[in-house]
């Protein structure tokens, strides 16, 4: 068996912003699908808000997922025969959310494509298409964003503007944020950088804001 | 390239498709499995046919007609030599009965099928009785042979009496086999069989005039004599054949041509319903390889950057498809080789076990030939992609293949209706045949084409709330999907099955419904005109009511204005339309009768009722006078038993069938045929369960007498039908399976984005229930577009055929349309669930690696 996380001993109070950095293999996906719920370990555990997410269910963590975490993808992931508005959607209907239409309307204005809602993710722009994943991550309001890799597939203004947009969004829900980068840049926005090197954590540097 | 290393490259280059290409051969094995079954099954009866011509004829050459041979025909029989052995039979349908009790009531009386025999018959195969013995003996002094089914329902054993015409003679025993009774083993026999002597026939006093007796005289050539003899001597026969028809002569050599043609009849539209499938699974192989390419287009551009021509990459492709075409054909035909194993079973009596050969070569080729021929014709117009992808691909991935140009698609599109008439061609054996299906499948394919895209244009657009709704929508609206073909494909093999069961229940339903209130439910035939005023007071007696009679005088028609029957008969030979009605109408054994008042149900159209003092007047059915080609005025030239006739068309009348009164397409005006040679039919509505009681009563009175229930007639026109009908829907279910297998191969194609899709799905907060469900509901909704359509379909066409063909009164009824939607249904989303499993495996984590 290869072991590809070891040693990981981390905790993440609410509201911070972690960024996770490290050379390909270092275990950096790994470590968020395990925060994710979407991997076991096979040792020690994982609590989200106190509660041990490793014990649960396939499908109990699947309901965990809709109302707690959400997530952004490098290559964005929208349902490509669903429209943008459809798309932030989802996540609202899976909740059963009041008025599901205005609030994903809302969000679409928020991130800057209120008229594009009818759009298909095929018609729209890498930084676009980015947009919409971040809409419809924030869509059921959940306590944790994992990002991955977000701009990773995105030339850096348009880079820019997606950060400032999840950071702007972040700060108004107080959502926990994790993320995944390559980019010290990027990683420098956060409150805390988690290096990973071979599967352990090789050492963590607090964020310029010098907050912990 | 050298021939090995093309070879090499081909099966390198299917290396990791072959999960995919597994759909190619399921959909191609559908179809080649159904023509493969509809072909092998036919040569294997042609075949039985063919290796029994002696028996089944019972003799060399065989005379048959209406009469006995001509002194003319007489002389030329004797001319054939001392060595020819000859014997004389005769066919009817008639009625026996047990002799009265005694106390002097009727006995039990049935309706049977006659056949009389002189010494010498069978000259091949053998009548197996049970008790054995020798014929002659058998028959001699009275006896007489029964079929079983005649035996158990009157009470017969050997040593009883049963009475036939004026005689009474003794059943001597049962027969078990009889060589030359063609098609019984079909079911499609009249009567029980009954076999007498020739000389007990003569006492019996049947050959009454105009009884619907058939000659047939039986010849055997002398030892040695093979099929040149005896073509020779049907040659030497023909020539001396009464010139208005009405006999023919045939030999073994030709192997029982009727039933043959019969069975090719047979062949060639279930051949045709069979390839139907075929054209479906090439659909799905067109569907499959444009897939499959899809996932190429990188390889392609590489083999193109590494220097292999345009044409040489094309040759790559093409073999694989040739090669998996070969495959798929193989997969098929030994699935068709099983189903020659199963049908006996699946189909009942339909076809006998023993008639059933399955090693037919000439099947599998055929087989292979069109599932190799249509596996390559649907390749083609996808594979001719890989000529226009650019190489440049290879540094940037976007760059896409051109489109093929307006010119290249007509091209296209022509090959593909050249290519289904071909085979359609093929299969019916003629090329007007073969355009007419090609026309109506591609007519169909393309309505339903067009009706899936508009529904899957409208559905989609369609704001549903629920997601996993829209989900499923969105999945129809999806451009280029290859569900579209699924769809078509399913909709197809739905639209055949439901709407022969449609056909085949609307005519039931009309044949079974109750006879209108005034309607004859008997007919009475053979009736002597002497013999009808007992006759029609035995009927009074037996309580019928709306008793009819009239009388009928039976003619050969030998002229129409001058100019010969037999001759206009022989211009319209060969297949074209209408050809066969009018051959029969003008060599048919023509019944007039003469009425002075125009019948119920009998509608003048032209001309007027006997108006005319000047000719003998004649009034023709409507239909029958186009099929004869005659119109108001034509001379119509008869012969009654020798006595030449002439009478002038002066009216024309259509007639309302369907009251099931005595009804004739020739009606002559009163005066002129009185004193010819007659009988008298007549109708008469008998007291439901009546029938056995009358029979017995006319039966014990007139023997000569026969009455036909009408009940009964049609109860076998609809079993005759019921066969036909399962045996299209049969093949038409191959269309639906092969429908199938598009859409699990369509469904499959996508089994990547899908798996992504689950992924994602699961990551938002799917539960796998939930992600099955939306699954589900696609599928389900895809099932339902093709079941709604094809439904429509089966039922539009039901409509036509019922109501504009047949003049049925036929409405849709909810239940089989619901049913046909239902399968529909429940088939595609066993189908799309089936071929999705692995992707509805996926796990989220999936999500964080790379796609």
């Amino acid at each position: 068996m290869l072991t590809i996380l070891d040693r990981i001993d981390l905790t993440i109070p609410r509201g911070e912003f972690v960024a996770i950095l490290g050379p390909s293999g270092s275990g950096k996906s790994t470590l968020l699908g395990l925060m994710a719920g979407l991997d076991r370990p096979t040792e020690g555990e994982v609590r989200l808000d106190g509660r041990a997410i490793h014990t649960l269910s396939e499908d109990q963590l699947a309901l965990l997922r809709r109302r707690e975490i959400g997530f952004v993808f490098q290559s964005f992931e929208l349902l490509d025969n669903f429209t943008a508005r459809e798309n932030v959607l989802l996540p609202l209907e899976l909740v059963d959310t009041k008025n599901p239409r205005a609030r994903a309307d809302e969000l679409l204005a928020e991130v800057g494509l209120g008229e594009r809602g009818h759009h298909y993710p095929a018609q729209l722009s890498g930084g676009e298409r980015q947009r919409v994943a971040l809409a419809r991550a924030f869509a059921a309001r959940p306590p944790l964003l994992l990002a991955d890799e977000p701009t990773g597939n995105l030339d850096s203004a348009t880079g820019e503007r997606v950060l400032a947009i999840l950071e702007r969004l972040r700060a108004r829900e107080a959502t926990t944020l994790v993320l995944v980068t390559h980019d010290p840049a990027l990683a420098a926005r956060a409150d805390r950088r988690i290096h990973l090197r071979d599967g352990r954590i090789d050492r963590i540097e607090l964020g310029a804001k010098g907050r912990v | 390239m050298t021939l090995a290393a093309y070879l090499r490259a081909v099966g390198r280059e299917s290396r990791h498709s072959r999960g995919r290409l597994a759909f190619f051969v399921a959909c191609l094995a559908v179809g080649v499995a159904a023509v493969v079954a509809v072909a092998g099954l036919a040569a294997s009866l042609d075949g039985k046919v063919r290796a029994e011509a002696r028996p089944l004829l019972a003799a060399d050459l065989a005379i048959e007609g209406r009469r006995p041979p001509t002194p003319e025909l007489e002389s030329g029989i004797a001319a054939l030599g001392a060595g020819v052995q000859r014997a004389d039979l005769r066919e009817l349908v008639t009625v026996v009965a047990l002799p009265p009790s005694p106390d002097g009531a009727p006995g039990k009386s049935q309706l049977v099928d006659l056949k009389v025999v002189s010494p010498g018959y069978p000259f091949y195969g053998q009548l197996v009785t049970e008790p054995p013995g020798e014929l002659g003996a058998l028959l001699a002094d009275g006896g007489l042979l029964v079929a079983p089914e005649l035996a158990s329902r009157l009470g017969l054993a050997t040593g009883s009496r049963l009475r036939i015409g004026r005689r009474e003679l003794t059943v001597r025993g049962r027969i078990v086999t009889e060589p030359d009774r063609v098609g019984s083993e079909f079911g499609f026999a009249v009567a029980p069989r009954v076999i007498m002597s020739v000389a007990d026939f003569a006492s019996a006093e049947l050959e009454g005039i105009g009884s619907r007796i058939t000659y047939r005289t039986l010849l055997r050539l002398p030892e040695g004599a093979g099929r040149e003899d005896a073509k020779q001597a049907k040659e030497t026969l023909v020539a001396l054949l009464p010139r208005e028809g009405g006999q023919r002569v045939e030999t073994w050599a030709e192997a029982q041509p009727a039933l043959r043609n019969g069975l090719e009849r047979v062949e060639r539209f279930l051949g045709l319903v069979a390839l139907l499938s075929l054209l479906a699974g090439g659909i799905g192989v067109a569907q499959t390889v444009r897939a499959w390419l899809t996932a190429r287009l990188d390889a392609v551009a590489v083999l193109k950057c590494l220097g292999m021509r345009p044409r040489e990459v094309l040759a790559l492709y093409l073999g694989q498809s040739v090669g998996l075409g070969l495959v798929g054909s193989l997969v098929g035909v030994l699935a068709g080789i099983g189903l020659l194993f199963l049908l006996p079973t699946v189909l009942g009596n339909l076809v006998p076990r023993e008639l059933v050969d399955p090693w037919q070569p000439w099947a599998f080729l055929r087989g292979l030939g069109l599932g190799v021929g249509i596996a390559t014709l649907f390749s083609l117009p996808p594979l001719l992609s890989v000529l226009s992808v650019p190489p440049a691909r290879v540094l940037r991935r976007t760059v896409e293949p051109l489109p093929p140009s307006r010119l290249r698609r007509l091209a296209f599109g022509l090959l593909l209706f050249a290519g289904i008439w071909g085979t359609a061609a093929v299969q019916a054996r003629s090329w007007w045949l073969g355009l007419q299906f090609a026309v109506g499948a591609l007519v169909a394919a393309g309505l339903l084409t067009l009706a899936a895209r508009l529904v899957a244009r409208v559905v989609s657009r369609w704001p549903a709330r629920r997601f996993w709704l829209r989900y499923g929508l969105a999945a129809l609206g999806r451009p280029g999907s290859a569900t579209l073909s699924g769809v078509v494909a399913l909709g197809l093999g739905v639209m055949v099955v439901l709407g022969m069961w449609l056909i085949e229940r609307g005519l039931a339903k009309e044949l079974r419904a109750d006879l209108p209130e005034t309607a004859p439910s008997v007919f009475l035939v053979d009736v002597q005109p002497a013999q009808w005023p007992g006759v029609e007071k035995t009927l009074q007696v037996q309580g019928a009511s709306h008793i009819d009679s009239v009388p009928v005088v039976m003619a050969r028609l030998t002229a129409i204005d001058g100019e010969g029957a037999r001759e206009r008969a022989d211009e319209a030979k060969g297949e074209g339309r209408g050809n066969g009605g009018r051959r029969w109408a003008l060599t048919r054994e023509q019944r007039l009768t003469y009425l002075s008042e125009l019948p119920r149900g009998n509608t003048l159209t032209a001309g007027a009722w006997w108006q005319d003092p000047a000719v003998s007047e004649v009034s023709v059915e409507a239909d029958f006078a186009r099929d004869l080609g005659v119109e108001l005025g034509s001379k119509l030239s008869f012969d009654i038993q020798g006595v030449p006739f002439e009478l002038t068309v002066t009216s024309l009348r259509t007639v309302d069938w369907a009251t099931f009164g005595i009804n004739f397409f020739l009606v002559v005006e009163p005066g002129v045929l009185d004193r010819a040679p007659q009988q008298r039919v007549a109708a008469a509505r008998l007291a439901p369960g009546s029938e056995d009681r009358v029979q017995d009563a006319l039966a014990a009175e007139f023997p000569n007498v026969t009455m036909l229930r009408i009940r009964e007639i049609l109860e076998k026109v609809i079993a005759v039908l019921d066969r036909i009908s399962l045996g299209v829907r049969f093949l038409g279910g191959f269309t639906a399976l092969a429908g199938v297998a598009i859409l699990a191969g369509a469904v499959s194609s996508t089994a990547s984005r899908r798996g992504r899709e689950v992924a994602l799905l699961k990551t938002l907060g799917l539960t796998r229930g939930t992600v099955l469900g939306v699954f589900a509901v696609e599928h389900a909704l895809v099932g339902l577009v093709a079941g709604v359509l094809g439904t429509g379909g089966a039922a539009l066409l039901a409509w036509g055929v019922l109501n504009r063909g047949m003049e049925v009164d036929w409405s849709p009824e909810p239940m089989p349309l619901l049913v046909g939607i239902g399968a529909s249904l429940l088939l595609s989303v066993v189908a799309g669930l089936g071929a999705s499993l692995r992707a509805l495996g996926r796990r989220p984590i999936e999500m964080l690696r790379e796609a």
